[in-house]
């Protein structure tokens, strides 16, 4: 089975990807665009310019390094809350797994505005207002819930018997913990990592109402602000921001996905 | 590697096991509340005041002067009656099932089919997997715009397309049937997040049975049906619950295409109208807002309950 | 930069205790604790919805100029629709900025809320002022918020594309000459018309010179007048003369398909006017129904001194004098220049159109224009409401 060519299954990979890419490619499109063509649906920069990203060169580098260093503190909060909590009700079995279950799905429900104007009052209150560290927090609670859930769920159809046979070993919770359930669950905490990024580097929300006077320490959703005026929004500079912004995760992201690989618990599942 | 082999080798990499706790018993439940207690706290400090204010401003009658001062009247349901009573929650409500229906239906088949094709390891695969997800990098604020043009009615590349085909031009944005834009602009939206989630799931299930299987005498279609989608509950359901929990509070794509106005209109973008006084009128209507965003999470509970309930009835089986 | 990590845990702590206590008594009141945000240092917070403006462009330099002596200005530009609700939070949070600058249809709104205060009481001078202009910051006889200056809406064309089609803008008096011109433009094989008719407060903002042409009154939005200008307006979208997209259009998308070069016609403000010069567009007043000019909104913002529940006097002075600066008959024509708006005083504005003859379309329509909320006050919200409700559903239709 190996041996057959598979090149067929990699052009059928790129015709689909292709088609997933199209709005992102109508971005780059607009983001070569002159302002004047950019509603006129033409299939490549007709109108073709370069301006859009020497104002993005120029003014929008602060707000991407923001957002990186946000995004990548988000991901180590929600991990570091996550994991241990998933081992906790998958594993140790801790119980009111039912109970917890519908607090997470009613956490994740909470609508954004309502944790925006909390967030606000309480932030006011202990001066974290337009501060990275408030930012970061918020934007964790949009992950941590799910992550709960997504780890919990694996972990819930991890083999038993790996555990317990550790166990019978004399290990620790702490180092069955580290040693095996933290092993075995690199996909998901690949995938979880990659969600929550994500999740931070787009916010908007959060970041508006809890980071707006933070300068040039403001996320680069934030950065946008600056082609966003009353009655006048420059679409090619904004297109040019995301485009710039997305080069250096996109990057992350395929590499991430290397490292969800095959075969962690093959074998495992047999027992 | 063998469940053995695993503990074995930790064992080497860490020394001899603790003797202290060779004889003891282990005080797991200790252990479980200890390995949790940061999600508690975090849940307890973050979601509860939300949580609660949310509800106790649907109790209240609040304008924008109220909300300010702070001397909301305490109205008990009244005003979830009000909101109940109108015609426009009940349209709004089908509105919601069908965009959430409809887009989970596809964005998930859709994501699954891509996971298993994805997962057949050929060239590039891995690398193609990973752009699939640059939509995902797109802040919402550029992603609805460009479905909206690509939408424009006189001028949309998607239309272009179709007259290409022979097809006539679609008014994809009309307010009576805009829903239908909304759904295909989410659905695009939400195959990444179904993608990588069943990807990881297919990687946890054995090449082994798949070998066995093919010895069985078994083609790809039964494989499938009878290896892949079986073991793969789990994490379906879980994607399902969160695609679930996800499309119902979608704002932003929605709002960006067309404020919410006609048939796209969902209870999210309308308690999120009515709490920022966007769209029509720019009254704030805080109280209708929280009334219909605690509808929401009463909505999500019941799929969850459901969820539950299978889960239970499957670790019974 | 703060570490993020260094301050997660601490925080936390912080925030638990009073979080819970929060969650106990279900309010935010009893939640003590240091209020850092607003520490002593003179400096003033400035809010605008001049994003676009950043650090270093000509509206940063003429507000941060203003500053009195020992003091600095913070500027924070927020996109429109986000200033009126900031506002609404950072006054409850006792967290507001020292000046405020809000659009003019939510002036009474923010005054029945009480976010913002008396002018006259904190010494900023309000005279000589067009009575026009500054209506909707006016509530009760009491002036909550000062109106530096103004913009209007106009008739934009492109003289190529009229040329071609046959078409002089002269001709246009009223509505049957605008229909026959547009109908000739299309006819000549170019597009018509564009203006924005999205949902909400912009899109009822350009529908109302047609409105207000048809001799409509605010206080009775479902009137004949009304009928007219939206079978006016969905007319051309019938027709094919405006695009489909009118519905979801705000003013700046409706700009970027006259930018095209391809529209005879686009309705909007004499905050594109330096723009359109340099395409070449030129514009006329809007037509009303039965000929003559009609009434069109005043847009623009107020600047406003915020409420703060602990007053300070030294900084509400300091702020109140910022804006006396900023409208001072010497700084005003610059204050204007640097967002592209008509001063809302006439020897000031004079000046400008003697400077600039860019202006000279627009007076009569600044002179004429009316405040959207200076006659019913708060009902206007619901009002608005109303009008965009009808005009969604006939572009629509």
């Amino acid at each position: 089975m190996r041996h057959r060519p598979t090149w067929w299954k990699t052009l059928i990979g790129i015709i689909l990807t292709l088609i997933m890419l199209f709005p992102v490619y109508w971005m780059i499109n607009i983001s070569f665009t002159q302002r004047s063509a950019i509603r006129s649906g033409d299939l490549y920069p007709k109108a073709f310019t370069t301006e859009n990203f020497q104002r993005v060169f120029a003014d929008q580098m602060p707000y991407l390094g923001t957002s990186l260093l946000i995004a990548l503190a988000c991901v180590v909060l929600t991990l570091a809350i996550a994991l241990p909590a998933a081992y906790s009700i998958a594993i140790l079995h801790l119980g009111g797994k039912k109970t917890m279950d519908f607090l997470l799905v009613a956490a994740q429900m909470v609508p954004a505005v309502v944790m925006a104007l909390a967030f606000y009052q309480i932030f006011n209150q202990i001066g974290l207002l337009d501060t990275i560290a408030g930012l970061i927090l918020a934007d964790s609670t949009v992950a941590v819930p799910f992550a709960v859930m997504l780890l919990t769920s694996f972990m819930g159809s991890m083999p038993v018997s790996l555990v317990e046979a550790a166990r019978i070993d004399g290990a620790s919770d702490w180092r069955i913990f580290t040693q095996i359930v933290i092993p075995l669950s690199r996909n998901y905490i690949v995938t979880t990592a990659l969600f929550s990024f994500l999740w931070a580097w787009s916010d908007f929300m959060f970041a508006s109402t809890l980071d707006a006077g933070g300068g040039k320490l403001r996320p680069i959703t934030m950065g946008l602000y600056d082609f966003i005026g009353a009655q006048n929004q420059e679409w090619g500079p904004l297109m040019a921001t995301a485009v710039v912004a997305s080069v250096p995760t996109a990057l992350m992201l395929i590499v991430a996905q290397k490292y969800v690989a095959a075969g962690v618990t093959a074998g495992a599942v047999k027992d | 590697m063998h469940a053995s082999s695993v503990s074995a080798s930790a064992r080497r990499a860490h020394g001899s096991p603790a003797r202290r706790r060779l004889h003891r018993l282990t005080p797991t439940r200790w252990a479980a509340i200890g390995f949790a207690a940061p999600l508690i706290l975090y849940m307890l400090i973050f979601y509860v005041v939300p949580l609660v204010q949310n509800v106790s401003m649907s109790l209240h009658r609040y304008s924008r002067r109220t909300f300010v001062t702070g001397e909301a009247p305490f109205v008990g349901l009244d005003i979830y009656k009000e909101v109940l009573s109108t015609n426009e929650f009940w349209t709004t409500l089908g509105q919601t099932l069908i965009f959430v229906v409809v887009s989970i239906v596809f964005q998930y088949s859709i994501g699954l089919a891509l996971a298993v094709f994805f997962n057949q390891n050929f060239k590039l695969s891995a690398t193609l997997r990973g752009i699939f997800l640059v939509p995902w990098l797109l802040p919402p604020m550029i992603s609805g715009t460009i479905w909206q043009w690509m939408m424009d009615a006189d001028n949309g590349i998607i239309n272009k397309f179709l007259g290409m085909l022979g097809i006539a031009p679609v008014w994809w944005l009309q307010a009576g049937h805009s829903l239908w834009a909304v759904i295909i602009a989410n659905i695009w939206l939400g195959i990444p997040f179904n993608l990588v989630i069943l990807y990881s799931g297919l990687q946890n299930i054995s090449k082994d049975l798949y070998e066995a299987a093919s010895l069985d005498g078994c083609n790809g279609w039964q494989k499938f049906w009878k290896i892949t989608f079986p073991l793969l509950r789990p994490v379906t359901m879980i994607t399902l619950l969160l695609g679930f929990v996800y499309t119902l509070k979608t704002v932003d794509i929605i709002w960006l295409m067309t404020q919410g106005s006609g048939t796209s209109q969902t209870l999210a973008t309308w308690s999120y109208a009515m709490a920022f006084g966007k769209g029509y009128s720019s009254t704030i209507r805080y109280s209708e807002a929280s009334v219909v965003g605690t509808l929401l999470i009463l909505i999500a509970l019941i799929f969850a309950f459901i969820y539950i309930g299978v889960q239970r009835r499957e670790e019974k089986a | 930069m703060r570490s993020s990590h260094i301050s997660v845990i601490p925080t936390a702590q912080k925030a638990l205790s009073c979080g819970v206590a929060v969650a106990l008594v279900a309010t935010l009141a009893g939640c003590g604790g240091s209020s850092s945000s607003a520490a002593g240092s003179k400096t003033l917070t400035f809010w605008d919805p001049y994003p676009q403006y950043t650090t270093g462009s000509v509206w940063d330099k003429q507000v941060k100029s203003c500053a009195p002596k020992g003091w600095k200005v913070k500027r924070q530009g927020m996109p429109q629709n986000d200033v009126l609700n900031n506002l609404t939070t950072a006054v409850k949070s006792d967290n507001a900025p020292d000046v405020a600058v809000i659009d003019n249809p939510f002036m009474p709104t923010a005054v029945d809320s009480g976010l913002v205060t008396d002018l006259a009481s904190a010494g900023v001078s309000t005279k000589g002022f067009d009575k026009n202009i500054e209506g909707p910051g006016i509530v009760d006889g009491k002036q909550y918020g000062l109106a530096f200056g103004t913009n209007a809406l106009g008739l934009y064309y492109n003289p190529a594309v009229l040329q071609k089609a046959g078409v002089d803008p002269s001709s246009i008096k009223d509505w049957q000459s605008l229909n026959a011109a547009i109908k000739k433009v299309v006819d000549s094989g170019a597009k018509g018309i564009t203006f924005a008719g999205i949902t909400g407060e912009e899109g009822v903002f350009q529908f109302l010179p047609w409105f207000w042409g048809a001799k409509g009154n605010l206080a009775h939005p479902d009137s004949q007048a009304a009928k007219e200008a939206e079978n006016l307006v969905s007319g051309w979208v019938r027709n094919g003369w405006a695009p489909k997209s009118v519905a979801t259009d705000n003013q700046s998308a409706s700009w970027d398909l006259m930018l095209t070069g391809d529209y005879g016609f686009a309705e909007n403000g004499s905050w594109q006017a330096a723009a359109a010069k340099k395409k070449g567009f030129k514009s006329i007043p809007i037509p009303a129904k039965d000929g003559g000019v009609a009434p069109v909104p005043t847009g623009g913002e107020f600047a406003t001194l915020p409420f703060h529940k602990k007053a300070d006097k030294d900084r509400q002075a300091a702020a109140a004098q910022l804006i006396s600066c900023l409208t001072s008959d010497s700084e005003l024509g610059k204050t204007n220049e640097a967002i592209g708006y008509l001063a809302a005083k006439k020897s000031v504005r004079d000046q400008q159109v003697k400077n600039d003859e860019l202006w000279a379309p627009w007076v009569e329509s600044v002179e004429n224009a009316r405040g959207r909320t200076t006659d019913i006050g708060m009902k206007y919200e619901s009002v608005s409401a109303q009008l965009s409700k009808s005009l969604q559903a006939a572009l629509n239709s």
